[in-house]
């Protein structure tokens, strides 16, 4: 199958509500060690990826992941907008202006290119109880699928990946943030962010 | 529980805060979008300019340090959260008057996210910026670790010392060089005796029961250092004196900048008393103070506590601390 931008703009509206649906968790979970707003935050980037999916005009796929990834960093309340911003943007960072249809290909480059922009302004790794315990797993698990992976299958290998890597920060220490000097009573709770990581990437595949 | 502020609609807090700085001080600053304050006098500088960002709740920091001799432009976040990096590229173009542009970022992770953005989008652009991250708390890392190090009170002489040499026409390298030099010779210890509460939601930043203290408490309540029960004053000054004189290894005979700032709800008389205890025992120890502060500058809400700052001087650091600026909550003539 071939993913166009009514397919990819269906995926985002998945995503967003997946993201909605469970922002009291997100916040509850985030209010253990947290300023328990990410919730409120990725409920305000929820709101951002409708309007933007539903505003989306001629855009190519590229510029519009761009633009929304950038409106995304301005997200007040806290680190989740210019984290989430730049994954948005990292998607669309190594697909052509041309690319209208994404295939497999394509989609192994969104990953990549997400990856590394992440990677550029963070230097969290797995175990260090942050997003990037869901994100790097799912750009993995993108990266290693079978050559025969078409878009469905490599956006559930993606989200799968990342539910196990959000599941698995549960056993985590947390190394960033107000989370941080909390240590070892971390042990036990996911990390917010992955969590809602693995919703958006879930999100994405339902979408689909 | 039901909180005892003079705030309207939680949502508003920094908005209205910040609505209030430029009402108060029109003569030296004006609020532009996305919550920037700037200098009025940036209109017609022609030299390196300073920017910086931070959360709000923090007041005097980091806006209240806007004008002449020191900040240019601030961005401000919301309560205790940095903002967009849109916002900061946005900022450091407004500011560039052809010299370059010194951003000056406290160690936060949502501060150092966003300026790792800014500067990656300002590299795209081709501005000339150079940014100098402030991380001086002792409590949370030794100074090998120096980038787990938080940004505390430090960032303010570093906006002085830096706003200074920028008045006197140096170049970006330079101004750069030297808030450099003085942010890797400073030190800040913060102790806190009772924590605040998020202005926004009424939560409890920190616990610390009737009877204990916390040495190494961060800026927001993150704690990560030594709690113990409440000592006298002279006592926990020995206590911080001695560690930040030990992290930046100031020995006999040299001179330093010690601050005593205030959390919010330590009262100035207190303040007093505990500069003047660090007074005695550097100059038991041969080290001169040469330039100080005692007061807010740096707060967190109605924290009770005080941040230590210590900094190793030389003639040219002295210099410009000591050089003429015109903001609201710091002024030298």
């Amino acid at each position: 199958m071939r993913l166009d931008r009514n397919g990819l703009g269906q995926m985002l509206l998945c995503a967003a509500r997946r993201l909605s649906e469970n922002a009291d968790r997100l916040s509850e979970i985030d209010s253990r060690f947290g300023d328990g707003d990410h919730g409120i935050t990725m409920n305000k980037i929820a709101r951002l990826i409708e309007e933007q999916v539903l505003s989306w005009g001629e855009r190519p796929i590229a510029v519009f992941l761009d633009d929304l990834g950038m409106a995304a960093m301005e997200v007040k309340g806290g680190s989740a907008g210019p984290l989430y911003g730049t994954m948005i943007s990292g998607l669309g960072m190594r697909l052509g202006e041309e690319e209208s249809e994404l295939d497999g290909d394509s989609v192994r480059r969104m990953f990549a290119g997400c990856l590394a922009e992440m990677e550029e302004i963070t230097t969290a790794k797995v175990g260090d109880k942050t997003m990037m315990d869901a994100l790097i797993p799912a750009a993995e698990a993108v990266r290693e699928a079978g050559s025969d992976a078409d878009v469905k299958a490599l956006f559930t290998a993606a989200a799968e990946a990342a539910e196990d890597g959000a599941k698995a920060s549960e056993g985590f220490v947390s190394k960033y943030g107000r989370a941080r000097s909390y240590k070892e009573q971390t042990i036990g709770t996911p990390d917010a962010g992955a969590v809602s990581t693995a919703l958006f990437l879930r999100g994405l595949a339902d979408g689909l | 529980m039901k909180m005892k502020k003079f705030i309207n609609n939680p949502e508003n807090l920094t908005s209205e805060a910040l609505d209030g700085l430029a009402a108060a001080n029109c003569d030296i600053l004006y609020r532009g979008e996305d919550n920037m304050i700037i200098n009025k006098g940036l209109a017609t500088a022609d030299r390196v300019t300073i920017v910086t960002q931070g959360g709000s709740g923090h007041e005097p920091a980091i806006s209240g340090f806007v004008g002449e001799g020191m900040v240019d432009i601030s961005v401000v976040g919301d309560v205790f959260a940095a903002p967009g990096p849109q916002a900061c590229v946005d900022a450091i173009k407004l500011a560039d008057k052809g010299k370059g542009v010194l951003y000056i970022v406290l160690n936060h992770a949502g501060d150092m996210l966003t300026g790792n953005l800014t500067m990656k989008q300002c590299r795209k652009l081709g501005l000339n910026v150079v940014k100098v991250v402030t991380q001086e708390d002792v409590s949370n890392a030794p100074r090998e670790n120096a980038d787990d190090r938080r940004g505390l009170v430090g960032c303010i002489p570093t906006y002085k010392i830096a706003g200074a040499a920028a008045a006197e026409g140096k170049s970006l390298e330079e101004v750069a060089a030297i808030a450099q030099r003085f942010a890797d010779n400073m030190a800040t210890l913060a102790v806190a005796v009772r924590g605040a509460t998020h202005p926004s939601t009424g939560a409890a930043l920190a616990d610390l029961g009737e009877d204990d203290m916390e040495i190494g408490m961060g800026q927001h309540g993150e704690g990560g250092g030594g709690r113990q029960p409440m000592k006298t004053v002279d006592e926990t000054a020995e206590i911080m004196v001695k560690a930040l004189v030990k992290d930046i290894g100031i020995q006999s005979g040299e001179k330093v900048m010690l601050i005593i700032n205030g959390s919010g709800a330590t009262t100035l008389m207190e303040q007093l008393i505990i500069y003047r205890r660090c007074e005695e025992i550097l100059k038991e120890q041969g080290i001169e103070i040469v330039a100080n502060y005692v007061g807010e500058l740096l707060t967190v809400q109605e924290q009770a506590g005080f941040q230590m700052f210590m900094a190793r001087m030389d003639e040219e650091l002295v210099r410009l601390w000591n050089a003429p600026c015109h903001t609201p909550y710091l002024t030298k003539r």
